[in-house]
């Protein structure tokens, strides 16, 4: 009889073992490009090589995307302007089309030639200023991402007008998630997770079936308060907001998301806007995300809610100016509104 | 000749003594708000969120160096944090000593870093931001 | 007195609060908020503000500060030396100006010091952007009442050989 029971508790004891294995610790690698913080939780099998290799995707990423350091593919297509085409690879061409699709798609609010008003801003240096409204009206003439020429045949693009600036900086975070996503189901890896500066992607459940629980920051509080969370699976959630990149003059917060067709920081009665995408509904979730998140962040409530709704898989939580928290009847089971700070009032 | 004792001395006397009370009491609730499961070190830099650690949960000790305008090195020792060294000119930051408690804080204003002890948020995966 | 007369005076107490800055560092501070000082400057400012008044105070208050901010200490130690020392030198003038016959120097000074620190810890919460400082509002009560005391026993007797030696004119 002893020996029975001890054999039937050590059988226990090791199936206990087999189901604990799979809550081991996940891969939790940090780096740093595309002037963010990335942190991954990867798990399974493969997590060390999966992270490892999307590290070196995002190296590659920056390096091919950025317009503040030399190299890359973007430069050359700035440089060009107003001269002739240039080659560029099917990542470059990939974000270049959904970057024109969007413009289309947010009636220009998502613009992606709106470079040279970015740099002439300096929002992301150390000495932002505010150009002259005749500056601004000079620029504005370079921007319009329907003059962007993309000639699938020969792989090539080219941007007309003598000066124009090709910026990726709205979409190329985004892309770099779903890049993580498509690199960890190529190694066989079923739950994961990655955060590029606040664009967060997730694929499956955790390990052990749970939904991961996403925080929606408070516009108006130190990073990490948030105003409510998101219970989700395969998805995808970018937010933009007048928080993440300002300088303030005479009491005035002017951001980094500049309205194309004003040239300056978008004036719309939203503080913050968070777009959740479905994974298993939209294959480019997160590229998706960021591109809509500063779309609707420029288009407002209403215009921005439009949008939204006419695009299957796609939810998003509002923040306006005064306080209230917005969502759409996607995510009436995803969100828990819980705000520390008793500031905003959730409009059911 | 100016200091003897007046009537107007009880009341400021008593005022006082109920501040510190008050105050002590505030900053108890304060500090077992955040409580919850543990005592999270959160180091932000430029206001934004770079790194949490389960201070509790930690088994040996360890060292993050962080990079900026100047340069810290952050020491994490189980249930304590503190800035270990930095080369900003003023090492506010040193001088604070170790932080334990909930809420307590460490700042390198130069190198825009900051430590804070916070109660865990239940569970948060991430913040989109 | 006259102008000239007022302005030497005021120089020697400007300069007695900077010794007294300066002598004051060298202490150790009961808090881990490094640049948060004693306050011993009061000790002039009260003197100041029973010989002649506020606005005299706080001029000293700011010569004491630019001036000892240049012999130690940044930025930040000057902002938490200003913001503690104008708060408190208004908080005492008032006081004393309203109350005089109602409270002992003690209990001005030890609201003196109490608001010089208070002022401290609400500079460094808007410096770091988070009022979590505001955690060491008692240990900060309880010193202040330390220093209060002691401060307003030194006031009134550096107040009476003042007197004595008959420098001022006394005010009601």
């Amino acid at each position: 009889m002893k020996n029975k029971l001890t054999l039937i508790l050590l059988l226990i004891f090791s199936i206990s073992l087999f189901g604990c294995s799979s809550q081991a610790a996940p891969y939790s690698p940090e780096s740093f490009y595309m002037g963010t913080v990335i942190n991954q939780k990867v798990y399974g099998k493969n997590a060390k090589k999966a992270g490892d290799l999307v590290i070196d995707r995002m190296k590659e990423i920056e390096a091919s995307m950025t317009i503040n350091t030399p190299g890359g593919e973007i430069n050359p297509l700035n440089d060009a302007a107003g001269l002739n085409p240039v080659p560029v690879s099917p990542s470059v061409m990939f974000l270049l089309n959904k970057s024109k699709e969007y413009g289309e798609l947010s009636q220009g609010a998502f613009d992606v030639t709106i470079g040279p008003l970015v740099k002439e801003w300096g929002i992301f240096t150390d000495n932002p200023k505010i150009p002259s409204s005749d500056k601004i009206n000079e620029l504005l003439k370079l921007v319009d991402y329907k003059t962007l020429l993309i000639d699938t045949m020969n792989n090539t693009a080219m941007l007309p007008m003598k000066g124009q600036i090709v910026d990726l900086g709205g979409i190329a975070k985004g892309y770099a998630g779903n890049e993580a996503i498509r690199i960890y189901k190529e190694n066989e890896i079923t739950s994961g997770f990655i955060n590029l500066g606040g664009n967060v992607v997730v694929l499956g459940t955790k390990p052990d079936g749970a939904l991961w629980n996403i925080g929606v920051q408070n516009p108006r509080d130190v990073n990490g308060k948030i105003i409510g969370k998101l219970a989700v699976k395969d998805t995808a959630i970018v937010s933009s907001g007048d928080y993440e990149r300002f300088f303030e003059k005479d009491g005035v917060r002017y951001h980094h998301i500049l309205d194309p067709k004003t040239g300056s920081p978008s004036k719309s009665d939203l503080i913050g806007v968070t777009i959740v995408v479905d994974s298993t509904i939209v294959t480019d979730s997160s590229t998706d995300g960021d591109a809509l998140s500063t779309s609707v962040f420029v288009l407002g409530l209403d215009k921005g809610r439009q949008l939204v709704e006419s695009l299957k898989g796609v939810n998003a939580v509002f923040i306006t100016e005064d306080k209230k928290v917005y969502v759409t009847s996607g995510l009436k089971d995803k969100f828990t509104f819980d705000d520390e700070s008793k500031v905003y009032q959730y409009v059911q | 000749m100016f200091n003897k004792m007046k009537k107007g001395d009880l009341v400021v006397g008593s005022i006082v003594l109920l501040l510190i009370i008050i105050s002590f009491a505030g900053v108890k609730i304060y500090n077992s708000l955040g409580s919850g499961n543990g005592k999270i070190a959160v180091i932000r830099q430029n206001n934004i969120i770079i790194k949490t650690i389960d201070l509790d949960k930690l088994k040996e000790s360890q060292e993050i160096k962080i990079d900026g305008d100047f340069h810290n090195t952050i020491l994490l020792e189980n249930g304590r944090i503190r800035f270990e060294d930095a080369d900003c000119p003023d090492l506010v930051c040193v001088k604070t000593g170790w932080l334990d408690k909930n809420g307590q804080m460490a700042v390198c204003l130069p190198n825009k870093v900051s430590v804070k002890i916070e109660g865990s948020d239940e569970g948060l995966d991430g913040v989109a931001f | 007195m006259t102008k000239t007369k007022k302005m030497v005076l005021l120089s020697f107490f400007a300069a007695g609060a900077i010794v007294l800055s300066i002598i004051e560092s060298m202490f150790p501070v009961p808090l881990p908020i490094y640049g948060v000082k004693l306050g011993l400057a009061n000790i002039i400012t009260i003197v100041l503000l029973y010989f002649f008044g506020i606005r005299e105070a706080l001029m000293v208050v700011c010569i004491r500060v630019f001036l000892s901010t240049l012999y130690g200490g940044g930025f930040v130690v000057f902002l938490f030396s200003i913001t503690g020392g104008i708060l408190s030198t208004l908080v005492m003038g008032f006081l004393m100006k309203v109350f005089f016959d109602r409270l002992s120097l003690s209990s001005v000074s030890v609201v003196g010091s109490i608001m010089h620190n208070l002022g401290q810890l609400l500079v460094a919460g808007v410096v770091m952007k988070d009022f979590a400082v505001l955690g060491y509002l008692p240990v900060l009560m309880i010193s202040g009442v330390i220093m209060g005391v002691f401060i307003g026993i030194i006031s009134n007797f550096l107040i009476s050989s003042l007197k004595r030696i008959n420098v001022f004119t006394i005010k009601p």
